[in-house]
């Protein structure tokens, strides 16, 4: 049984990638390389390092730039969703800023930052930093007034109460709120990088247009950073399926 | 808790498996980026009393600034040793900002943009000019476009609106009779014109080399003319230096744009010159192909000219007029107000390096 369900999905690539072949092995004219030239476009990226240089790089600005936001956003979040007044204060600046794309912010990250890793990582904080305190927020308002009932009961002042009782309460919505937030990260270093650094897939992209008639790589750093975000992915689910974790959730069959 | 019980891993809690976990993770992470991709002569630099520092000069991966990366690589293998540090940028927007910020003390820029700034306040000087020529338009191969007047009515793609080819473009329809509006410009990145043209979202474009080439070399692009058809003399990138670094620290300026000049005359010197100079500067630098710059620098070596590279007020004037006249500057600002002379008078003096084609590879 346990074969089956990676078999499937692993034909239906085959089949795309033969697709793929066939359009552009009809089309010659076009500049869009096949599945073929861009497996060796990958392979191109190896002989210098160039491959774990760039994921190390993309790697290292999403793991500070989320760690920072989730590390400032969960107490914060805390904070703000157990204080009614809080919320109330801050509610109208969230909501201005919440529409704004993280890279709107590009031109302020690199008059502040410069271009280098610091103004990649500013980026990537500010995606990732309020979608993390609104998910923590609501999570906050729901939890069921029995537990924080119970709390008060064994005369916890407002502190223990945060870490006992609300902190455990939310951990199966965080943890769903983590995975968005990552694959928010994992979109916004791309194009951070891009523009601000001379390192990383983003930058993969951008230097191989640069280079002339290299879509090969332009497509081979699109196959890399669909490949990392899907491990980054795997990786936080498998923490979500931790019991521990996800007390909150009905068994799965 | 016993000591064997907080080293066994299996009796931590959760909280401090994940903690542990997340921390451990950041370490490996940032260490392998600290081995793998940090440029540690740069961030040293940074660190160094100002007096000391090395500047960082900033450029963009095209033919029109190909005297930066020579002038590095050329000083680096032979007398002088390393000037200054070359930092490559993506585009005209972020090197722009890197440069108000002073993250960058100099860099090369077109020159409607270095007006521009200056108009605007932003302290910078024009010290030099990167080159003259260089610029094409391009239609496509085989399509029915043969001259410049046939263009009434297509779409053509400029690199930006401060840029000397949409200058170019307005001399040439001067020239067709043509009214300002007979084109439909376009602004769009300078690596993505090729592809454009090649899948006809564009009928043409104007742009910096190698891009002209990289379409000739791939069989779809056709120059229709270069840009000093209709404008001798032309010029788009130069030089610009921040006030500060000009007012604190003139020797600094002056070895940057010597050097500059030193490497202008040294690609003007000879065909294999300019092949080594497409070999290293394609491997090192830009990460292009050097066939590719090598087509663009030599094909034929009038492409482009590294020669003639004081400002002058003439050519100046005439960019800022036209900026007025096309709408993308409103004060008459003269050319003492952002220029500074001295250092080009000062490099007429020097030489081309004494450095031979492929000396570097021999050792």
């Amino acid at each position: 049984m346990k074969s089956h369900t990676w078999l499937k999905p692993a034909i239906f690539i085959l089949v795309l990638l033969g697709v793929w072949q066939l359009v552009v092995f009809l089309h010659p004219q076009q500049l869009l390389p096949g599945p073929w030239k861009t497996a060796l476009g990958i392979v191109d990226l190896f002989p210098r390092g160039l491959i774990v240089k760039y994921i190390v790089a993309s790697v290292f600005r999403v793991t500070w730039g989320f760690s920072l936001a989730v590390l400032v956003a969960v107490p914060l979040g805390l904070v703000v969703g157990w204080y009614r007044r809080a919320e109330m204060a801050l509610n109208p600046i969230l909501q201005i800023l919440r529409p704004i794309s993280p890279l709107a912010w590009i031109p302020i990250a690199i008059l502040w930052f410069g271009v280098g890793d610091l103004a990649a990582i500013f980026l990537i904080f500010v995606g990732c930093f309020l979608p993390m305190l609104l998910t923590v927020i609501n999570a906050v308002q729901s939890v069921p007034a029995v537990y924080i009932n119970a709390g008060r009961n064994f005369g916890l002042g407002p502190v223990p109460l945060m870490r006992k009782i609300l902190f455990p309460a939310i951990i199966p919505r965080l943890m769903t709120g983590l995975r968005i937030t990552l694959g928010i990260a994992w979109l916004v270093v791309v194009a951070a990088e891009m523009i601000a650094v001379n390192s990383g897939l983003g930058f993969l992209i951008v230097d191989a247009r640069n280079a002339g008639n290299r879509y090969d790589l332009v497509v081979a750093g699109m196959v890399i950073i669909g490949v990392v975000g899907l491990l980054l992915d795997n990786w936080v689910r498998s923490l979500e399926r931790s019991h521990a974790l996800c007390w909150g959730f009905e068994e799965k069959q | 808790m016993s000591l064997k019980n907080i080293v066994s891993i299996k009796s931590w809690n959760l909280g401090a498996k994940v903690t542990a976990g997340a921390v451990a993770w950041l370490v490996v992470v940032s260490t392998l980026h600290c081995w793998l991709n940090v440029n540690w002569a740069a961030v040293l630099n940074s660190y160094r009393p100002p007096a000391e520092r090395k500047i960082i000069v900033g450029y963009i991966p095209v033919t029109c600034q190909l005297t930066c990366p020579v002038t590095d690589y050329i000083s680096k293998y032979s007398e002088s040793g390393e000037m200054f540090l070359p930092r490559m940028f993506q585009g005209f927007p972020e090197l722009k900002e890197a440069l108000i910020a002073n993250k960058i003390q100099a860099a090369f820029i077109v020159a409607p943009m270095a007006v521009a700034l200056a108009a605007q306040g932003v302290p910078i000087k024009v010290v030099y000019l990167g080159h003259r020529n260089g610029s094409a338009v391009v239609v496509r191969e085989g399509g029915p476009i043969t001259n410049f007047g046939q263009l009434r009515g297509k779409i053509i793609a400029i690199p930006s609106r401060f840029s000397d080819e949409r200058l170019l473009l307005f001399r040439a329809m001067q020239a067709y009779g043509m009214k300002p509006d007979s084109l439909k410009m376009v602004e769009m990145a300078p690596p993505d014109v090729a592809g454009a043209l090649q899948a006809k979202a564009i009928d043409a474009f104007v742009m910096g080399e190698p891009f002209p080439s990289q379409a000739e070399m791939g069989g779809y692009g056709r120059i229709l003319f270069y840009a000093d058809k209709y404008w001798p003399n032309y010029m788009s990138c130069i030089l610009v230096a921040r006030e500060d670094l000009i007012q604190n620290r003139p020797e600094v300026v002056q070895l940057l744009v010597d050097g500059i000049a030193r490497s202008g005359l040294w690609l003007d010197a000879s065909r294999p010159h300019r092949v080594d100079a497409a070999d290293f500067v394609g491997r090192f630098y830009y990460n292009q192909k050097p066939e590719l710059l090598r087509w663009a620098l030599t094909k034929p070596m009038s492409r482009i000219r590294y020669n003639l590279l004081e400002p002058q007020k003439k050519d100046f004037d005439e960019v800022r007029d036209m900026m007025i006249q096309t709408g993308v500057l409103n004060v008459k600002i003269p050319f003492s107000a952002y220029t500074d002379l001295r250092f080009a008078d000062h490099a007429t003096i020097e030489t081309s390096w004494k450095y031979e084609p492929g000396d570097a590879v021999a050792k």
